[in-house]
């Protein structure tokens, strides 16, 4: 009795230990900053003390700074982290580069600043360098100094406005009351128009950061070492690494983003070429096509995130961007072939106490005026008594793009199932048949 | 036909009855394709309005959970992008090879310290010819069990509205060949040791041995695992059936049908060499243990 | 048709057999004798091409043999002390007998084991699982099999032990059969009784050395040092045997019961003097009988002398 009420306190602060989550450890480390080209465009990792190599797109542009962090592990994902709001020192120098070449070479820092643009269908980075940069972040600046002005003028502008409404309306309302005709002031009244309101530029998603300094990295395919060389001219501890650049094994194929219509915040992919979608039937589907590129596994994950896992020994198709101006061609057995069209749909939720949604085409004149499409996409209807739906892709030029055939197959379940479980124990049948006949030898 | 092809094809003859007269043959058949009727039912069953989801059935979340955290979700992917035939071609086909290799390599320890070889030997037939009968027997009966396998799979497809891609094919041929290096290897532990414990010992760890280095370089799991595991997957790949099984089929997804077939070849080069290594030794040694 | 020249076979440091010189003419049953470790197996399967020699050579129908030689292979039948158990169980014996005779490539096969079964007695169980098989039965399927392809030489290794006695006479009887027929039989075995009432020649071998090799007679005549004649009277007079150690031929006498046992020279027959003397003594011999040395006997007496020179110059081994 005694040991327990002992155990039982012992145990509860045990539990309510567990319940507060340790604050993670910041470590201060020399990190390798890399904006690294993924094949569409960029995106940010880091290589901490620990990681050994660095892993990068061959043959084109990345950009890597060298610079003091905290880092620290959280475990909620399972991440390294940085935290650069408390310590974000960065260094410059040279980098030092040796590999395949006779002789290392040294690498200077080079100007640079990246931005977020619209593209057709996706997002996109971009990095600009060394003039350009300057040029971007010029036109940036150019671009924000001109909508401040036309803030400036449109707040002077507006200002008149009101002042010229006021007097106006003053005007009518004190000429009504002595019995005048205002009718040219109500006209002049209508007459005048709301001055508009200034744009933000929608150039940008990220406008431009300030112009930075950066090594280029621009490898062939191969492994290299680096190590940093401060200004005074010393290698830093820690800073060698090595440097896998690795390149697409298969380039324009196409996958395609699959929106089933009852979870279509939860699309899949279908990235393997001859892959076949298996689906139930039960809701349409809304199709995506896009251009992929084929990459090691280990290494694309490890560019995107350096403390990522991957498998070496695998090829993964990785998402470039979105077919522009596609058309897919959809046939069925019990129908002819017919080209579906991308078009936007909106999703509206069910009224009512159920819970739900619906996709509908979106209508922009009527009932989703003023409202933005939730998705653009290739509708495909869905009907559990068909069989199987092919779709095959064309690009805008109505040339059909090799590697997007699929087959979409309506899995329902079979009343005949079990006949392959008859066939699966048929050998046992096949065996008693010829042990009986072996035995009845033996008798005779 | 000289005397080692006639007692070759005498003693492959009354193997190859002899299989088909005993239960374990049978017995492994149907546990291959019993497995292989689960795995297809519980791929059907995890299949919702956008797709293969292996979270939805429970027999397929460990499965896909496992392969997951040992080789990627990658892996897992492709395996299972063209349906549940690939996956299951693998499992299903697995009794039977185990039967088939492993009861081989007994039968020829014991009869080799019984002294049945030895009887052959009056026959005469030497212990080449022994070993040749038996590996015709196992690669007639793997091939009579992929036939079997491969209408089983197709009817289950049709039943079920699925449909055996290109993948599950290259994968049909190419295990074949690679059963047969299996067997060469396993005749080549026979003749290495004198009785069927050390025999089945000696094969199984070769087997095990291959089948290590070859997921190690394949993991995610570890960096250091998997690069103990490179380092030793190149020095043991010339010698591993499954390092050619596995160049096969890169190159075949490819497209590259000439290396495909030259890892076929190779597969036919490494069994040829193991079974010529197993006659010198089996020669030096004699049919007596 | 077999003969051997300083055939000899190690394995290591160990010398199982050390220069063996055989000599086994055609037609003949030769007897191979030698205790556990002599190199009995090791000689008889270099002669049957399973094991290759170390040295020496073999000569089988006039002409030099290996183990390559499959066409003077064919020409030899091999029944195995033991059959291997658990082999086969799923065959019956027409089908076991069936797949040697597809070994030998032997045309109308199904005749001669028909015949060979009836031989033996074992027609009726053609379609039984030969895995049911006494040890007997075992034995002369054995020796169906061998025989099957008509050899030349037929092997016996211990071709009687496990036997009853009613298998022990029809396996000899048998071996007696095949070489009136021609058959050259070559057998190894322990039961020496055996051996000395079928074997023609025999050869003792013992540490790996032929010790011995001669016609039967010829070897029991050459080892015994003396012969003794056993008479059977009526009555065994006391000093009956000292009477009869005065004979100038009598080497020793005793009396055994009612058995006067004379020991006399290896040579000459004293039987008639003998008689004579026990005649002249009102004496009636109702049986006499000569007994020379036993081929048992002779086995003890060269392996007892090989033990004592062995244990002088190396220790025991």
């Amino acid at each position: 009795m005694k040991a327990l009420r002992i155990a039982i306190p012992l145990f509860l602060l045990l539990c309510a230990g567990l319940l507060f989550a340790d604050v993670p450890v910041r470590e201060e480390q020399f990190i390798y900053s890399i904006l690294a080209f993924n094949g569409k465009d960029y995106a940010g990792t880091f290589a901490r003390k620990d990681a050994d190599t660095i892993y990068l797109v061959a043959d084109v542009d990345n950009f890597i700074t060298v610079r003091k962090v905290f880092v620290y592990f959280w475990p909620i994902t399972e991440d390294w982290k940085t935290d650069t709001s408390a310590l974000n020192i960065p260094f410059e120098g040279t980098l030092e580069l040796s590999g395949r070449q006779a002789e290392p070479e040294t690498i200077g820092m080079t100007p640079y600043t990246y931005y977020n643009i619209r593209g057709e269908y996706e997002l996109n980075w971009k990095v600009a360098k060394e003039a350009e940069a300057d040029q971007a972040w010029q036109h940036y600046q150019d671009l924000m100094d001109a909508y401040w002005q036309s803030v400036s003028k449109y707040y002077e502008t507006r200002a008149l406005y009101e002042a010229l409404l006021n007097e106006l309306t003053t005007r009518i309302t004190k000429m009504r009351d002595q019995g005048q005709d205002v009718t040219q002031l109500i006209d002049n009244l209508k007459k005048l128009k709301t001055p508009p309101e200034p744009q933000y530029p929608t150039e940008y998603i990220v406008p431009p950061m300030a112009v930075q300094k950066a090594f280029i990295l621009n490898l062939p395919v191969g492994e290299y070492n680096i190590r940093f060389y401060t200004e005074d001219g010393l290698v830093m501890e820690g800073s060698e690494r090595r440097i896998v650049a690795f390149e697409k094994r298969r380039a324009e194929a196409i996958g395609l983003e699959v929106i089933p219509g009852d979870k279509w915040t939860r699309p899949v992919e279908s990235k393997t070429p001859a892959s076949v979608l298996y689906i139930d039937g039960s809701t349409d589907l809304y199709l995506r096509p896009f251009y992929q590129q084929e990459y090691n596994d280990l290494f694309y994950e490890k560019m995107r995130k350096n403390d990522a896992k991957g498998n070496p020994a695998l090829m993964k198709w990785v998402r470039i961007q979105q077919v522009p101006k596609a058309r897919v061609e959809v046939t069925s057995p019990s129908s002819e072939a017919r080209m579906v069209l991308e078009e936007p749909f909106y999703v509206e939720q069910v009224k009512g106490a159920a819970l739900g949604y619906q996709i509908v085409p979106f209508d922009p004149e009527g009932k989703h005026k003023d409202r933005e499409p939730s998705l653009q996409a290739f509708h495909i209807p869905i009907t559990k008594d068909q069989r199987v739906v092919r779709v095959r892709v064309q690009d805008k030029d109505g040339e059909y793009l090799s590697s997007s055939e699929r087959q979409i197959r309506i899995i329902t379940p079979s009343r005949v199932g079990f006949i392959s479980l008859i066939l699966a124990v048929a050998p046992l049948v096949v065996m008693i048949l010829v042990m009986a006949r072996r035995s009845r030898k033996y008798t005779n | 036909m000289n005397q080692r092809a006639h007692a070759t094809s005498v003693l492959a003859r009354r193997r190859i009855f002899e299989t088909l007269i005993s239960p374990g043959f049978y017995v492994a058949q149907t546990i291959g394709l019993v497995l292989a009727y689960f795995l297809v039912a519980g791929f059907i069953r995890a299949i919702d309005s956008s797709g293969f989801d292996y979270q939805l059935y429970p027999a397929y979340e460990l499965i896909g959970r496992s392969l997951v955290g040992a080789f990627g979700a990658t892996f897992v992917e492709k395996l299972f992008s063209e349906g549940p035939f690939l996956f299951t071609l693998y499992i299903a086909f697995l009794p039977v090879l185990l039967y088939l290799a492993v009861s081989s390599v007994f039968r020829f320890g014991l009869e080799k310290k019984v002294g049945a070889l030895e009887l052959l030997a009056y026959g005469p037939a030497d212990s080449t010819s022994y070993f040749l009968a038996a590996l015709i027997k196992d690669i007639l009966m793997t091939a009579i069990y992929l036939v079997v396998l491969l209408v089983f799979l197709f009817v289950a497809g049709i039943l079920n509205n699925l449909i055996l891609g290109p993948s599950f094919y290259y994968s049909l041929i190419i295990l074949f060949f690679l059963s047969i290096a299996i067997y060469a290897y396993g005749i080549f532990a026979s003749s290495l040791t004198d009785n069927s414990a050390s025999a089945i010992a000696v094969f199984l760890g070769l087997i095990l041995f291959f089948i290590i280095i070859m997921m190690g370089s394949f993991t995610i799991v570890s960096g250091y695992v998997r690069n103990l595991a490179s380092v030793f997957a190149w020095i043991i790949k010339w010698i591993s059936p499954l390092f050619y099984w596995d160049l096969a089929l890169r190159f075949v997804e490819v497209g590259n049908w000439g290396m495909y077939f030259i890892g076929i070849l190779l597969l036919l080069v490494l069994s040829t060499a193991v079974l010529l290594i197993s006659h010198l030794t089996m020669k030096a040694r004699g049919v007596r243990s | 048709m077999i003969q051997t020249k300083n055939l000899t076979k190690r394995y290591g440091k160990f010398t199982a057999v050390d220069g063996v010189n055989l000599n086994i003419p055609a037609g003949e049953i030769y007897g191979f004798l030698g205790p556990n470790g002599a190199g009995k197996t090791s000689t008889i399967m270099m002669l049957l091409g399973i094991v290759k020699p170390t040295a020496g050579e073999i000569r089988l129908f006039d002409e030099t043999y290996s183990s390559k030689r499959l066409d003077l292979r064919r020409r030899i039948g091999m029944v195995p002390e033991k059959h291997p158990t658990g082999m086969w169980t799923w065959m019956t014996a027409g089908e076991y007998l069936q797949m040697f005779a597809d070994l030998f490539g032997l045309e109308d096969s199904g005749k001669r084991i028909d015949h060979l079964l009836e031989r033996v007695g074992l027609a009726e169980v053609k379609n039984k699982k030969f895995a049911e098989f006494s040890r007997g039965m075992l034995q002369k399927l054995s020796i169906v099999r061998a025989l099957l392809h008509d050899p030349d030489i037929l092997f016996l290794d211990e071709p009687i032990s496990g036997l009853d006695p009613f298998g022990v006479k029809q396996i000899r009887d048998l071996i007696l059969e095949e070489n009136r027929e021609g058959r050259t039989i070559f057998i190894s075995s322990h039961i020496l009784s055996e051996m000395e009432k079928v074997c023609h020649r025999v050869a003792i071998i013992f540490g790996g050395k032929l010790m011995a090799e001669d016609k039967m007679k010829s070897l029991l005549t050459t080892l015994a040092k003396d012969r003794e004649i056993h008479v059977g009277l009526e009555e065994l007079p006391a000093d009956l045997p000292g009477k009869v150690k005065s004979l100038d031929f009598v080497q020793d006498a005793t009396g055994e019961e009612k058995t006067l046992v004379v020991k006399v020279p290896k040579t000459g027959d004293y039987r008639k003097a003998l008689s004579k003397f026990l005649i002249d003594q009102n004496l009636v011999p109702l049986s006499i009988q000569e007994k020379s040395l036993s081929l048992e006997e002779a086995f003890v007496t060269i392996t007892k002398e090989n033990i004592n020179m062995f244990a002088g110059i190396g220790g025991e081994k």
